[in-house]
């Protein structure tokens, strides 16, 4: 479904001052898979998890979304694509904070054409309820805890129903049972709903969740398999 | 939602940022609906007063413009004498179609028939007349008899009263003529021989009599024939009447267009500053309320936002900011103007006539288009700046 081909990427820090952060690496990532990738800060796992959605240009090799090189792609094509094929869930606290939990697990049908209409309601409603938040509809962010911040962000992650989420350490900023009880709605997700997750975390005891796992460092693939 | 209904919902949760925005939005407005109101005002007011003089030259005694022009346009009260026998005079020059004469007086100070202290009174020749009478023959199909009266529009009897009372001799009001702004507007216009009647009475009646020296007039009214050239009239009256001062009706109230002028500048230096400094405060919020969202654009981008999207809803932000605070700015001036346009008036010795509804709306909507536009131009830049950015960068920052 993604493939990372031969993927670089440098970040410049200064003129003439360089960084690698992925250093030509190949990566499938096929439907319905529960990928974890694991490696130490700075390994380079985020920067390959912001090159397959598109967020950040490579510097050398190509993205290729079902066959379609993203970077072909206008930035209107691009954005659509992953409004509508990709679902974010991001290590900080990303929701809106002017927006209520519903309008923030809505935002993302504003991307793919969508009006505020019965059927977007019932869809972010049953999403709630499914993460367990059917009774915070009119809250706001800043009256939730992480734990369940982080769940309206999964909630919003599927509001446009996409084949594949794409979470950056969902749980580093949790509790051990918060964190257990996301990754188990992680694998309830991926089990009921057959989506298909890449998950980037530095803890290695949560690779068991994943139907494969990829250890990066120095950008490079060191482990698993790719 | 939308669009709009995002960047609103964003404008209220940001109550800091919109306030600052707002008000530079609102002071931007404010100012701008403000000093175009009071120089429209001023300019209409002085083009009015020569309407309603209508003459093509006045003729004064030398020396006594800046007064005569205070007492028309401000309704200062003056006392200014020249013969009667320059009205023969100027009629007989080549070009004068008609020359009539004027006489400037006042009522007593503190006369208890008056809205301000001091009414100016012009008294007017019915033979030769061609400013009042024209209006009256309009308005009443007659002219003025003895003891009848018209006023500018600030004139009216007491409440209960049909007549005022000018040096304790009762005169009947007949029609007030239409504001002008300027002086005219508490001036009471009589013809000569109520004036004459008034002064004759007022010996007995009044405690302080209406003195009109004999054979003296104030002012001649010169309407030239059609095709004559004005500077060569002028010019004629100068060499061939001496001791008085011709003053064409386009350089009538010179010294009041030069307060202007000046006013003006300093009005359009001050604007500009406080525009640019807007502009600048504007630009910097924006950079620093883009700083700080950069996370938060860049989750919106990785949710499937384009460049475009991100650009548009920060200026969509921005123009409702500004039409809001415009809006407040806008309120605040057009009510400023029109509870204190007296005490400018006073203050900064203009005339001022509050503009038609029509003409207000105009600026109204020029004063929201102004605000509009210095917003959208000072949130223009980190608008850009932020939506080129990689969505990875700044989430990652």
């Amino acid at each position: 479904m993604i493939t990372l081909d031969s993927i670089t990427k440098t970040y410049q820090i200064a003129k003439g001052n360089s960084v690698p952060a992925v250093r030509g690496v190949d990566l499938e990532i096929d439907r319905g898979e529960f990928i974890i990738i694991v490696g130490r800060s700075g390994s380079g796992k985020t920067t390959l998890l912001n090159l397959a959605a598109g967020l950040t240009r490579p510097t050398s090799g190509k993205v290729m979304l079902e066959g379609t090189n993203l970077w072909d792609l206008s930035d209107q094509q691009q954005s659509f694509l992953r409004s509508q094929r990709i679902g974010f869930v991001f290590q900080f606290p990303s929701l809106l904070p002017t927006l209520t939990v519903y309008d923030n697990v809505i935002l993302p049908t504003i991307f793919c054409g969508g009006t505020s209409n019965g059927a977007e309601h019932a869809r972010a409603a049953e999403l709630l309820d499914k993460v367990g938040l059917a009774d915070k509809l009119q809250a706001y962010p800043r009256q939730l805890s992480a734990g369940q911040q982080q769940r309206v962000v999964i909630a919003r992650a599927l509001m446009n129903k996409p084949q594949v989420l794409l979470a950056d350490e969902p749980t580093s900023n949790l509790d051990e049972q918060t964190e257990l009880e996301i990754m188990e709605l992680f694998r309830d997700l991926h089990t009921s709903l057959g989506i298909t997750i890449v998950m980037v975390t530095h803890t290695r005891t949560l690779v068991s969740y994943g139907t494969r796992y990829i250890e990066m460092a120095n950008g490079l693939v060191v482990n698993g398999k790719a | 939602m939308n669009l709009f209904q995002l960047a609103l919902k964003n404008i209220s949760g940001n109550t800091f940022r919109s306030f600052v925005v707002a008000l530079c939005a609102l002071l931007l407005a404010a100012f701008a609906l403000f000093t175009t109101l009071l120089l429209r005002g001023a300019e209409n007011s002085l083009r009015l007063a020569i309407d309603r003089l209508g003459a093509d030259i006045v003729v004064v005694p030398e020396g006594t413009e800046a007064k005569v022009e205070g007492a028309l346009l401000m309704g200062v009260p003056t006392k200014v004498w020249m013969p009667q026998d320059v009205v023969k005079k100027i009629a007989t020059i080549p070009g004068v179609e008609v020359a009539s004469p004027q006489l400037y007086l006042a009522t007593l100070t503190g006369a208890s028939c008056c809205s301000v202290s001091n009414m100016f009174m012009i008294a007017y020749d019915p033979q030769t007349d061609f400013t009042i009478t024209p209006w009256l023959m309009q308005k009443m199909g007659k002219g003025l008899r003895l003891g009848e009266v018209v006023g500018g529009s600030y004139i009216f009897p007491s409440e209960g009263y049909q007549n005022i009372k000018v040096y304790g001799y009762l005169v009947t009001l007949k029609a007030n003529l239409e504001p002008t702004g300027t002086g005219l507007d508490q001036t009471l216009f009589m013809t000569f021989s109520t004036a004459q009647d008034v002064s004759s009475k007022s010996t007995t009646q009044a405690l302080a009599p209406l003195e009109i020296p004999s054979n003296s007039i104030s002012s001649v009214m010169v309407k030239v024939l059609p095709g004559s050239d004005l500077h060569a009239v002028s010019a004629q009256i100068m060499q061939t009447v001496p001791g008085v001062t011709p003053i064409e009706s386009a350089n009538m109230f010179q010294s009041y267009r030069k307060q202007m002028t000046g006013l003006l500048k300093t009005i359009l230096v001050v604007m500009g500053i406080a525009w640019g400094l807007s502009i600048v405060l504007i630009g910097l919020v924006f950079s620093m309320a883009a700083n700080e969202r950069r996370k938060e654009l860049g989750v919106l981008r990785a949710l499937g936002a384009t460049r475009r999207f991100i650009f548009q809803s920060l200026l969509a932000e921005a123009s409702l900011m500004a039409i809001i605070g415009a809006a407040a700015g806008i309120f605040i001036a057009g009510l400023a103007i029109f509870l204190f346009r007296n005490f400018i008036m006073v203050s900064l010795g203009i005339p001022f006539l509050l503009p038609s509804a029509g003409v207000f709306t105009l600026w109204v909507g020029a004063g929201l288009l102004l605000a509009l536009f210095s917003v959208n131009l000072a949130a223009l830049l980190p608008a850009i700046k932020i939506s080129r950015q990689d969505p990875a960068v700044a989430m990652r920052e």
